[in-house]
């Protein structure tokens, strides 16, 4: 016996657009607030300028990229803590290949992905099929990721020649441009996957069993829908798309280290959030995922550009990821 | 007045934004007397027990305890107040023991430490006194759910309560539990302590009550001692209309057997055979654990069949998983329609055509137009009662709710549909349309196999019922001549 007050229709549909899409607009907010300031404290704009939204671009897209995976298992449920360290192990994988092993650019790859797709099927495995915890099985794998990772290069950066010809029959996936040096490849790339993503998310029948499984696993079951094989896909997909950032991380910097890819996964949890993916599964866009990185990362770059310390820096992070989710309890409770 | 009133609702008016859940509803209860409150869901029955429990605050009324005018803000000042209510749903800590569960919130403490032994002595004394075998030293989660539900009401007496609230008791237990439920209520009254008892069932609260109370859209209709009212003028009361035939049965269109079981044999179920006809509307009745719900589980993938066979068509089929069995035109509307039936954070229209989505598909993509015309049309179809299609069905009631498992299965076009407990906890109004749209299923060829621990339901709805036990198949009934007494006969 639920009667809604009525309101304007515009009204409703703005609400709801802001509800759904948060992350845009908490990204536009924060550009007026931080070209404002930067007027005022430096009577200049160093803010809103094409270069430096060129950094904040390319450092979006590779943590947007894991960041999809993470996004599509939230939807579906799941987690998946591994998959940081899994950018670190595959590109510690694919450079020691290139590097010391001497092999070539693609072998090297099909190995980065092959041990990436290994990864997320150990992972998928294990939470669907045996019903560990997300949490506990994807833990164990982050270590193991990074342990590997640390063994193979002894934790010291592996940096590639940059003027091989290996080095640039790559590295335009990270640091190229398209479009007269004004548009960074990797974030076209970012683009395209995120709204295929979205598209599959909302336009087929994938995608609306993805809603469904991460609704209720129980009542996707009845209704004819495979969970296990959807959570074991998420979590391969997880792979793959981590050690494709991985790739991409490798390719902007031009040398690999264990800290490549550090925290990733959970700041693809809170560009999720942020971007209004439930935590609790089932609902929101993987599109909003992709502002929230953008979010995110525009927010330490105005931090940065103010001079606010970096340790700061942390605790403001951490304030952010309670108060996204706060917000997202808050809207949702007064809807009920 | 020579009546003694030990709780009197005066006035009480309780809004919600956009809906006015109670309006002006003043109700007298007598001091030990079993006080019926019934009305459909959606009647403001809940909302009043809130109230009285310190759940919510009215915005208007008052409440008048033995004598004194009270208002609770929170529902522990209720409880101390001697107000306990026993909620529909079971809320007991599992991995506590039944002494433990019972003292929750209310400690017994001796120099300052928990008082163990007097918990469990008390406890006895209280299970002894209701004349109940239950070890109070074992684990709730190990207990059936009748005797959960008993440990519930143990709880909530063991405050020295004045009144206990209990909101549908009954929904999940066997006649045979509810019979030891039934005793242990009038012996509370004898102790001297008032319920207020909330049913769906209307046997129960003729066979229980002395005075039933009738809400209707957040009225109060009418207070009566129950020797003055009978079914059909109680139900005319809940619903204000006529509301004609309780079971209107009419017969399908029968056609060739279309679904066989020979010796089936499955975890706890032994050498099951029976036939339906397509067309045919098969009851399956029996005692809860009596094996009902896992043979609908085992014959449609869900569990694995350990010997066997099951014909469809007159095919014989071995599904490996419940999505074979959906292939192949058969369907399950679940026991539990809140966790399994549907995907509570999704719309009525997505729940819909979730199994069969590949009705709105065109090129891989799902068409919007299409999918919104047809979710229209199967809402419309089955009446259900709605803002928008786009509504999350987790606003929606129960009756509604399980609309909505119906009209994802009608739009699967499954030919063979499982109804596990299709009425449980729907008040009689969506009762009735549920009853209609069985009816219709089966004119249109298509068949029906439905699970109910309701025998007036299975009698009046089935055309043959069988009688399951322990497991076992014990007989099967022409429901045209079977009767409460010969289907009891055959599953104890």
């Amino acid at each position: 016996m639920t009667t809604k007050a009525p309101t304007s229709n515009a009204s409703k549909q703005i609400k709801a657009f802001i509800k759904n899409w948060m992350s845009l607009v908490g990204l536009i907010i924060l550009i007026v607030v931080f070209s404002t300031l930067s007027q005022t404290i430096y009577g200049q704009q160093t803010f809103l300028t094409i270069k430096n939204w060129k950094t904040i671009l390319l450092q979006s897209a590779t943590l947007a990229i894991v960041a999809l995976g993470q996004s599509i298992m939230l939807l579906t449920g799941n987690f998946d803590l591994s998959l940081g360290r899994l950018v670190c192990l595959t590109s510690c994988v694919g450079a020691g290949l290139m590097i010391n092993s001497g092999w070539g650019l693609l072998p090297a790859i099909l190995v980065m992905f092959a041990i990436g797709i290994i990864v997320g099927v150990v992972n998928g495995i294990m939470v669907s099929y045996i019903g560990v915890p997300a949490m506990i099985a994807t833990l164990g794998t982050q270590y193991i990721c990074f342990g590997v990772g640390k063994l193979i290069t002894q934790a010291v950066p592996v940096p590639f020649d940059t003027k091989s010809a290996l080095y640039k029959s790559f590295s335009w996936i990270g640091r190229g441009y398209w479009l007269n040096n004004t548009l960074p490849i990797c974030v076209v790339i970012m683009l395209v996957l995120y709204i295929g993503a979205q598209f599959i998310c909302t336009k087929t029948k994938i995608g609306r069993n993805l809603y469904a499984v991460g609704g209720s696993r129980e009542a996707a079951f009845f209704s004819g829908i495979n969970v296990k094989r959807i959570h074991l896909g998420t979590f391969i997909l997880g792979g793959i798309l981590a050690t494709f950032g991985g790739f991409v991380l490798m390719a902007r910097l031009g040398s690999v280290a264990v800290t490549n890819g550090q925290n990733y996964e959970f700041d693809a949890v809170i560009s999720s959030i942020i971007g209004g993916v439930s935590l609790a599964g089932g609902k929101g866009y993987v599109l909003g995922t992709m502002f929230g990185c953008i979010f995110l990362t525009t927010l330490f770059n105005g931090f940065s550009m103010v001079g606010i310390d970096p340790f700061v820096q942390d605790v403001l992070k951490g304030i952010v990821l309670v108060l996204a989710v706060v917000l997202d309890i808050l809207s949702n409770r007064k809807k009920s | 007045m020579s009546k003694d009133y030990i709780l009197s609702l005066r006035n009480i008016t309780k809004e919600f934004p956009g809906v006015k859940a109670l309006d002006d509803v003043t109700i007298n209860i007598e001091r030990g007397t079993i006080h019926g409150l019934v009305g459909e869901n959606g009647a403001g029955k809940s909302t009043l027990i809130k109230v009285l429990a310190g759940i919510h605050r009215p915005n208007a009324g008052e409440i008048e305890l033995d004598g004194k005018i009270r208002h609770f803000a929170n529902p522990i000042e209720a409880r101390r107040a001697g107000i306990s209510v026993v909620h529909q749903e079971i809320k007991l800590a599992e991995p506590l023991s039944v002494a433990e569960n019972m003292f929750l919130g209310n400690v017994l403490m001796k120099n300052n430490l928990v008082d163990w032994k007097g918990m469990r002595k008390r406890a006895r004394e209280i299970v002894a006194d209701l004349g109940l075998d239950i070890d109070v030293n074992a684990q709730v989660s190990s207990l059936t759910v009748a005797k959960k539900q008993i440990v519930e009401i143990m709880h909530a007496i063991n405050n020295n309560s004045q009144i206990l609230v209990m909101d549908e008791p009954s929904a999940v237990l066997t006649n045979r539990e509810l019979e030891v439920m039934f005793r242990i209520v009038r012996q509370l009254r004898e102790q001297g302590i008032t319920i207020i008892y909330i049913s769906h069932r209307l046997d129960e609260v003729f066979d229980l009550c002395d005075n039933v109370s009738i809400l209707r859209d957040g009225c109060h209709i009418d207070t009566l001692p129950i020797g003055d009212l009978d079914r059909e003028s109680l139900i005319n009361m809940m619903v204000g209309r006529e509301m004609g035939q309780e079971y209107p049965k009419e017969p399908g269109k029968i056609g060739d057997t279309i679904l066989s079981v020979k010796n089936l044999n499955c975890g706890m179920l032994k050498d099951i055979s029976f036939d339906v006809k397509a067309g045919e509307v098969f009851g399956i009745s029996g005692l809860v654990g009596a094996g009902r719900t896992e043979l609908a589980r085992a014959i449609l993938g869900i569990d694995k069949i350990e010997s066997g066979e099951v014909y469809v068509r007159g095919k014989k089929v071995k599904y490996r998983y419940f999505r074979d069995a959906i292939k192949d035109g058969l369907g399950l509307i679940p026991e539990d329609r809140k966790l399994q039936g549907l995907v509570q954070t999704m719309s009525i229209k997505r729940n819909t055509t979730l199994v069969n989505l590949a009705r709105v598909i065109k090129g891989g993509v799902i068409r919007k137009g299409l999918e919104n015309k047809l979710a229209e049309e199967f809402s419309d179809k089955l009446h259900v009662v709605r803002p928008t299609i786009e509504t999350e069905v987790q606003y929606l009631s129960g009756g509604n709710q399980q609309k909505v498992v119906i009209a994802k299965w009608l739009f699967q076009e499954s030919e063979i549909l499982f109804l596990d407990e299709p009425t449980r906890g729907i008040d009689v109004g969506a009762k009735a349309e549920i009853y209609r749209l069985i009816n219709e299923i089966v004119q249109s060829g298509r068949t029906i196999i439905m699970i109910s621990s309701e025998m007036p339901e299975l009698l009046g709805m089935c055309d043959r019922i069988m009688v399951m036990h322990e497991g076992h198949k014990m007989g099967e009934l022409d429901a045209a001549e079977a009767s409460q007494e010969a289907i009891m006969a055959l599953c104890t």
